[in-house]
């Protein structure tokens, strides 16, 4: 990626681009005028010739000229307005960092800022509807505060900031929901609002978001002469009398400043941010400030494009469609179409985590790690709230009926995960290759969602593990299909499971911003429970986890070869192909079998290996045994968690396992860095 | 003789009649709203209910007792709790009837239909109330308390045919979901039974949806030419909305067709259509003819 990046901005290129942007700026701006009475043309009732004359008349109190003025008209200025901040600050972003993969969605700046006016609204509901874009703008800083630091300077212009930015996303997610089901009723309207709706009634949010915009300008004036030079490296422009720190502080905070406000204004609407940039050098444009203005154009017109698609939609569903859903329906397969040609299989660097240490377990280590272990379950099965306090003692046959397929649910997903995870870390020789990050369990999730909303039935019915299967194994396919081309680059790996989630998201703020009551019960389950797996059905995940493991074990030979290096693997006279293959078969299986059976639950599969390594697990078969343990652990933990904080409800194990390891992992990776 | 025939015969009537009442249900667990407010509106206090503090803030009426523990959240129900209390009727709906087998071991379980796309909610939840009454013995009651409803009812039609001359108005209820979207109440809404129970025609009819709702955005309404809008408190922005101007030109809004209806549950079982007739009567009583 960073071959091509480096002669863009060469003066010689963007002559030699003139002649074609002499056209494509007209061209575009002519499409963005037509699209635009296009979709005021869908907004509103009037004719053009009348909507003319509501234009230029003098004021009238006509309902339908109102409507046209008050309603159809700012929602397409807003349309422009948001779409241009999106797309600006993605440009920012894009140019600061020399790195295509990266926006205001997949750094965690929007998440953070959601997070923020969640928290916002929910602690201080006056202050959040005055001033909610300084809890948004703190969110936004927040989590890219923390995503920065982990990729590290470094960092930056690689795939490890893509990959901290989606562990990000991952966790204010889980917070996120964790948040609105504390709060249920309460929290309902977050949802429309939440999914990216542009529906106007007058002109209050243009004008509050038109000032705030101005930042946009300055940037656009100054901005293009410190990305230029920056283009040729930070010690070049060091060279050139630039003090860079300053400047390129600057412009972050303003990109984040642009997504917030935007973020503020109409909700969530992903995508626009990372594919406008992207389609902007794809149509040509070279130098700094081409790409910034461009882009600025671009970004208007794909939102614009893309609400009006979201308008006619609503129009044949009865049902509104959120803007923010229809541009990730759009956006998500786009940018993997996008992406396709421009990943090379050399960008192979990910993030370092803490994991080599030099010590090994003894036996007295496996020893203390058993004993622990079995502490830990005996308390969390005997240890529990009952209808007069706590109580800790063995349950009633009854209770225990209940009680023992949950944990062994959760043992038997954590253990499941936790080998996956390991595999899919030595094979791709990835650290933060698990099952959530590539997309795999956002493949089974989407497949059980669209099965349910096919057939009308529940989303738990009897087929529900074949449906999952499908969906993890489509994934695994676009994986492999894709990879191979790549070498399995990691960048190409976390793309498909960052479009996927996008998706997944889509789909479910679509479903919520319905605000029915079978909302949460999708909530609920996206949540990741094990309310309501039957004996049966605990037996059976169990059974299969334990099959699937243990066929894992016959592979550590080859597991240990491929995580040296193809090389070394091929050498020893290895099928990689082959072993590839099949392993990820494994992985597909297990993840399709927990999901189908528990939903999704993330960051499990990516931290058990890790610990399992920090606490001396060097060799294949070891950490594959010791991750295993330790998810299971883990999970049984979570569910405890889940069953007692906030009794007589419970939160779904999912989202307390993924906020205890998201929290973990985050703190982990910024210890390493801090080091 | 025949007067000891007849003591003996009162006498084995009474032993029958409490024999009978040893059978009855006396712990209930109740984990939906519907059979909550049904449960209550019999004289029942329920042992445990599904989401009682959601209840007393969201459904308010009937009033639900102090005295009665919540059991967990009404999409997953506390089993260990439910264990625990030993229950002896555990009333569902059938969004919980996969939890059906786990559920019997603790207690008989008992399912109520409720809300679908493909049925009468008000008749079925009418229903519901009279076979939950005809189980605890108490059916004469159950139809006294209903027909207190539909006399109360045809009181209110009455209140409104004096105020609107024998002409009531068409009426569309709203739920303000943001400044800029509502949640439209259309066919198989309770609001819509209230309404059709006082005779009042919708403005804006909608299709029938499971839940009786469909989202607008706002500007939508403004195709209600004739007719009332009445919108369900809380709506913490009024203020941002009430003062646009492209509000203010609604045509419902300039002919002063508008008002607010005091908070009130609308997915409730069959007496939530009488507290909405009521607090539907209040809001139009405030409307000029």
């Amino acid at each position: 990626m960073h071959n091509s990046r480096t002669q863009a901005g060469l003066p010689s290129m963007s002559t030699l681009a003139i002649p074609r942007r002499s056209l494509r700026y007209p061209i575009t701006f002519l499409l963005l005028v037509l699209l635009a009475m296009g979709h005021v043309q869908l907004g509103s009732t009037l004719s053009l010739s009348q909507q003319w004359a509501a234009l230029v008349g003098p004021a009238s109190d006509d309902f339908s000229i109102l409507q046209f003025q008050d309603a159809a008209l700012p929602r397409v200025v807003m349309a422009l307005l948001v779409g241009a901040g999106l797309g600006l600050s993605g440009s920012i972003l894009q140019q600061l960092t020399q790195n295509r993969l990266v926006s205001p969605m997949t750094i965690g700046s929007a998440s953070g800022a959601w997070l923020g006016l969640v928290c916002a609204t929910l602690l201080a509901p006056t202050f959040a509807a005055h001033h909610g874009e300084w809890a948004a703008l703190l969110g936004a800083m927040g989590a890219v505060g923390l995503v920065l630091l982990i990729a590290g300077r470094a960092g930056i212009a690689g795939l490890p900031i893509v990959l901290a930015g989606m562990a990000m996303n991952l966790l204010l997610g889980a917070l996120a929901s964790g948040l609105v089901m504390l709060n249920d009723q309460y929290a309902r309207n977050l949802f429309l609002w939440g999914a990216g709706d542009l529906a106007q009634m007058d002109w209050h949010w243009v004008t509050w978001l038109l000032p705030k915009l101005a930042i946009g300008l300055a940037v656009l004036a100054f901005a293009s002469r410190p990305l230029t030079l920056l283009r040729l490296g930070s010690e070049g422009a060091q060279a050139r009398g630039m003090s860079l720190w300053p400047v390129m502080l600057g412009l972050f905070v303003a990109s984040l400043w642009l997504t917030s406000i935007s973020i503020t204004a109409v909700g969530l609407i992903g995508f626009i941010g990372l594919l406008t940039p992207n389609l902007a050098r794809l149509l040509g444009a070279r130098s700094a400030f081409d790409e910034l203005l461009y882009s600025t154009l671009l970004g208007a017109l794909l939102l614009l494009g893309t609400d009006a698609l979201a308008v006619l939609a609503s129009r044949w569903t009865i049902n509104l469609v959120p803007s923010g859903a229809a541009a990730a329906l759009i956006g998500a397969p786009a940018l993997l179409w996008l992406s396709r040609r421009q990943l090379s299989g050399e960008d192979q660097r990910g993030l370092v985590l803490p994991g080599h240490a030099d010590r090994r377990i003894t036996r007295w280590g496996w020893a203390l790690i058993i004993s622990c272990v079995v502490c830990i379950t005996w308390l969390t099965l005997c240890l529990a709230p009952g209808a007069s306090g706590w109580k800790l003692e063995w349950p009633s046959a009854l209770i225990w009926s209940f009680r023992w397929p949950r944990t062994l649910t959760a043992a038997s997903a954590g253990i499941g995960l936790a080998i996956a995870g390991v595999i899919l870390q030595r094979l791709l020789r990835n650290p933060l290759a698990s099952p959530d990050i590539l997309g795999l369990s956002a493949g089974a999730t989407l497949a059980l969602l669209i099965g349910a909303f096919l057939t009308g039935g529940a989303i738990q019915s009897a087929s529900a593990p074949l449906a999952a299967f499908m969906g993890s194994m489509l994934v695994l396919v676009i994986l492999l299909l894709f990879g191979r081309r790549h070498q399995y680059a990691p960048g190409m790996l976390a793309l498909v499971g960052i479009s996927l989630m996008a998706l997944l998201d889509a789909a479910l703020q679509f479903a919520l911003a319905k605000g029915t009551a079978d909302s949460f019960a999708i909530m609920g389950w996206l949540a990741g429970s094990t309310y309501r797996v039957s004996a049966q059905q605990a037996v059976w995940l169990c059974l299969g986890v334990l099959i699937l493991g243990s066929i894992s074990l016959f592979f550590h030979r080859g597991l240990t070869l491929a995580s040296i290096g193809d090389g070394i693997a091929l050498g020893r006279g290895l099928p990689l192909t082959r072993l590839r293959i099949v392993l990820l078969l494994l992985v597909s299986l297990l993840c399709a079998l927990v999901t189908s059976v528990m939903g999704p639950v993330a960051f499990l599969g990516l931290l058990a290996p890790h610990i399992a390594a920090i606490l001396g697990a060097r060799k294949v078969l070891p950490q594959l045994l010791l991750a295993a343990t330790l998810g299971s652990v883990l999970m049984l933990t979570a569910d405890w968690i889940g069953r007692v904080i906030i009794y007589p409800l419970q939160m779904p194990v999912g989202v307390v396992a993924s906020i205890l390891c998201g929290t973990y992992f985050i703190i982990l990776l910024v210890r390493q860095r801090c080091a | 003789m025949r007067l000891i025939f007849t003591l003996l015969l009162t006498a084995w009537a009474l032993l029958i009649n409490a024999a009978h009442a040893d059978t009855l249900p006396k712990r209930i667990v109740s984990l939906t709203w519907e059979s909550t407010e049904d449960l209550l509106e019999l004289g029942i206090t329920p042992l445990a209910v599904a989401d009682a503090d959601d209840y007393k803030t969201w459904v308010v009426r009937p009033t639900l007792p102090d005295s009665v523990r919540s059991a967990g959240s009404r999409v997953e129900p506390n089993l260990e709790l439910l264990a625990e209390l030993k229950p002896d009727l555990i009333l569902i709906n059938p969004s919980l009837e996969g939890l059906r087998s786990k559920l019997e071991r603790i207690a008989s379980v008992q399912s109520f239909d409720n809300f679908r796309q493909d049925y009468n909610n008000y008749e079925t939840a009418r229903r519901n109330y009279l076979q939950l009454a005809e189980q605890f013995d108490r059916k004469a009651q159950a139809e006294q308390r209903l027909a207190a409803m539909d006399k109360r009812i045809l009181e209110l039609r009455q209140q409104l045919d004096l105020h609107f001359r024998g002409h009531p108005p068409k009426v569309t209820v709203i739920r303000f979901a943001s400044p800029a979207v509502a949640y439209v109440y259309g066919d198989n809404s309770m609001p819509q039974y209230a309404m059709e129970l006082l005779q009042l025609p919708p403005a804006y009819p909608l299709p029938a949806t499971a839940w009786g709702i469909t989202q607008k955005p706002i500007s939508e309404l403004g195709q209600i030419n004739e007719g009332v809008v009445l919108h369900i408190e809380p709506f913490a922005q009024g203020e941002k909305l009430f003062s646009t101007r492209l509000w203010q030109v609604m045509p419902f809004v300039q002919n002063r067709h508008f008002a607010a209806v005091r908070s009130t549950w609308t997915y409730g079982g069959v007496f939530s259509v009488q507290y909405l007739a009521e607090a539907l009567t209040e809001a139009l009583l405030t409307i000029e003819p």
